[in-house]
């Protein structure tokens, strides 16, 4: 057999597993274990447990459980709803308005947080209902939220960024400056996207009524207090961590200290509140755990049998493509793959495959970092696997179905491959601040 | 089903509740090591065995947590098909893939032991200026491995109760 197939052989039982709804870990394992053993024997017995020691040397995956924490701590500690009330009041006189102020409050909820389950919590808790009772259109609502949630894993600080530094050797500084226009840019795009959208179909967000609107200018200014302690929250981890004093790791605890303390500051933090915050934070860490300590081990058999070779054989050599053409078939098999498969496996497997290929063809890894990273958001939104879908499932109101939830996330999946073909075209869009930062 | 496999399900089920809720506090010695390392880099001296430690606390705290973790349902599927079938169909789909999961914690567990043994055997240090043992983590690995691996043979037990008609307590 040759080790086309048998690569072939192992997605298509990890597909058939994860089809008959085995846990997500179970499949990935039992497939490479499986793998393993039969291809080497004896030799192959140990590389289940060499997965686990190798994600314990991958230290700075530290931040992914304090990441978590800390979000759930946020979404716990009430800055969000000082936050909403702020976009609430300046941006509620606009069509639209109030999802463009739910776009408002994801950015700035990423800015403090590294993944989307913090902005998907606070989305789907504080403006969905929010916004379902002022008659917005509940198509566009669901997709508002799960598309500003994935800017989470672009706008530094991103854990998915971590992943792929470990993985390409990039450090992680540059990856995270390097996401911050894009994500800004892709803000922009969904905010464009929506106002055109409501001045085109009025009924599906109109503005606050008009006796709501009389705010004077001295309430508007003081809800912009709001933002002072996410600044304050964003300074501690992003900026003494891009500064050189805190180390990667360091900064993501002085992170999840700092949103405890907001959340004392604020007067939330009750015993039951701290014991949920942790039981939460143990599954879904737990979740992305054991998957990526399988995901390495099904990496480490695909190495083995020379995959990247074979990889760059078929593009190259077998079908003649130009460094441009490998890039884009990269990106769309990333997509079709990621819509299928989990995608934090996605990202352990398929990253090692392609990164030596992108260093060959001359490209930057840190620009290509982004354009991952960009994908890894499209994939997280695409039926029928995609951690938000997931997300949004589990928290949504009753009234919204499967349908809806399926049906909203196609405008933005337009919008972000439109952002993802900016940012393709014009990498100065990424390089820029980290060069402007880090002088190159 | 068996008065002992009942008995069985109700002991496993009750202590990896109990090694759950402490992994899961855990976290917070994670976040104290790390805050010590932030203070005492900038204050004092920098500490040497800062990120080991940290570093060996993430890994108890996802194999300890991981049978508790499987208990309250927080590992994803896709439920593409999964989600359209019966109670009693996903319980008896879940008893027999959940053999394959099975199959992977032997081997995880396996090679645990194995390089246990080794380190156990040689004094196995880790390449670092702190340089701890690594026997103490390894043991602490395969401990969590092992309550996975309990935990999921309760879980068989249970999906085959129910998908039989007469689910567990």
């Amino acid at each position: 057999m040759s080790y086309e197939l048998i690569a072939l052989a192992m997605f298509g039982t990890m597909m058939v597993m994860l089809l008959t709804g085995q846990r997500v870990f179970g499949a990935i394992g039992f497939v490479a274990v499986a793998a393993a053993l039969l291809l080497w024997g004896d030799g192959g017995s140990e590389m289940a447990f060499s997965a686990a020691i190798k994600l314990m040397k991958w230290y700075p995956l530290l931040t992914l459980p304090l990441f978590i924490y800390m979000g759930y701590m946020l979404s716990e500690s009430g800055i969000a709803e000082d936050l909403y009330r702020m976009f609430h009041v300046w941006a509620g006189p606009l069509r639209g308005g109030l999802a463009v102020g739910t776009i408002g409050l994801m950015v700035v909820i990423s800015a403090m947080n590294g993944l989307s389950v913090a902005g998907m919590a606070i989305g789907a808790t504080i403006a969905l209902p929010e916004l379902l009772r002022r008659g917005y259109d509940k198509v566009m609502v669901t997709g508002v939220i799960q598309a500003g949630s994935s800017l989470g894993i672009l706008v530094p600080p991103s854990v998915v960024l971590v992943l792929y530094g470990m993985i390409a050797r990039q450090p992680i500084g540059q990856l995270w400056l390097a996401g911050a226009i894009p994500g800004l840019m892709m803000a922009t795009l969904f905010v464009i996207y929506i106002v055109v959208r409501c001045r085109l179909q009025p009924d599906l967000g109109p503005p606050l009524p008009k006796e709501e609107r009389q705010v004077t200018w001295g309430t508007k200014l003081r809800l912009l207090r709001a933002g002072i302690l996410p600044l304050l929250i964003f300074f501690l981890m992003t900026g003494l961590f891009l500064m050189g004093i805190t180390s990667l790791v360091e900064s993501s605890a002085v992170g999840a200290v700092s949103a405890t303390l907001a959340a004392l500051f604020k007067g939330r933090l009750t015993p039951q509140v701290l014991h949920d915050t942790v039981r939460k934070t143990l599954g879904i860490s737990c979740m992305f755990m054991w998957i990526i300590m399988a995901a390495l081990c099904f990496g480490a058999v695909f190495d083995g049998l020379g995959a990247v070779k074979a990889l760059e054989a078929l593009f190259l050599e077998q079908w003649g493509l130009g460094p441009w053409e490998v890039l884009i078939m990269m990106q769309l098999s990333y997509i079709i793959l990621g819509m299928f498969l989990d995608d934090t496996a996605m990202l352990v497997i398929v990253a090692p495959l392609y990164v030596p290929l992108v260093r060959e063809l001359g490209f930057d890894l840190i620009w290509y970092g982004v354009l991952y990273t960009i994908t890894c958001q499209i994939a997280y939104m695409t039926p029928p696997f995609g951690y938000n879908l997931f997300l949004m499932r589990a928290m949504a109101p009753p009234e919204i179905t499967l349908g809806d939830i399926y049906r909203s996330i196609i405008p933005f999946v337009i919008v972000m491959t439109i952002g993802l073909a900016i940012v393709t075209a014009f990498p100065q869009v990424a390089l820029w601040l980290p060069g402007l930062h880090y002088g190159q | 089903m068996p008065k002992a496999v009942t008995i069985y399900v109700r002991y496993v089920d009750k202590a990896n509740r109990f090694v759950g809720i402490f992994a899961m506090y855990l976290i917070f010695a994670m976040i104290g090591i790390l805050f010590y390392s932030t203070i005492s880099k900038s204050f004092f001296n920098p500490s040497l065995w800062t990120l080991e430690m940290a570093q060996f606390t993430m890994v108890a705290y996802y194999l300890l947590g991981g049978g508790y973790s499987m208990q309250t349902h927080s590992h994803v599927r896709m439920d593409l098909l999964y989600d359209r079938w019966s109670d009693k169909t996903k319980a008896a789909v879940d008893a027999v893939t959940i053999c394959f999961m099975i199959f992977y914690l032997c081997l995880l567990l396996y090679g645990g032991f194995s390089s246990t043994h080794y380190a156990l055997q040689y004094g196995e240090q880790s390449y670092s200026v702190w340089a701890p043992k690594m026997a103490p983590i390894k043991i602490v690995m395969c401990v969590g491995i092992f309550l996975m691996l309990l935990q999921a043979l309760a879980t068989f037990f249970k999906n085959l109760a129910s998908a039989r008609g007469e689910p567990l307590p």
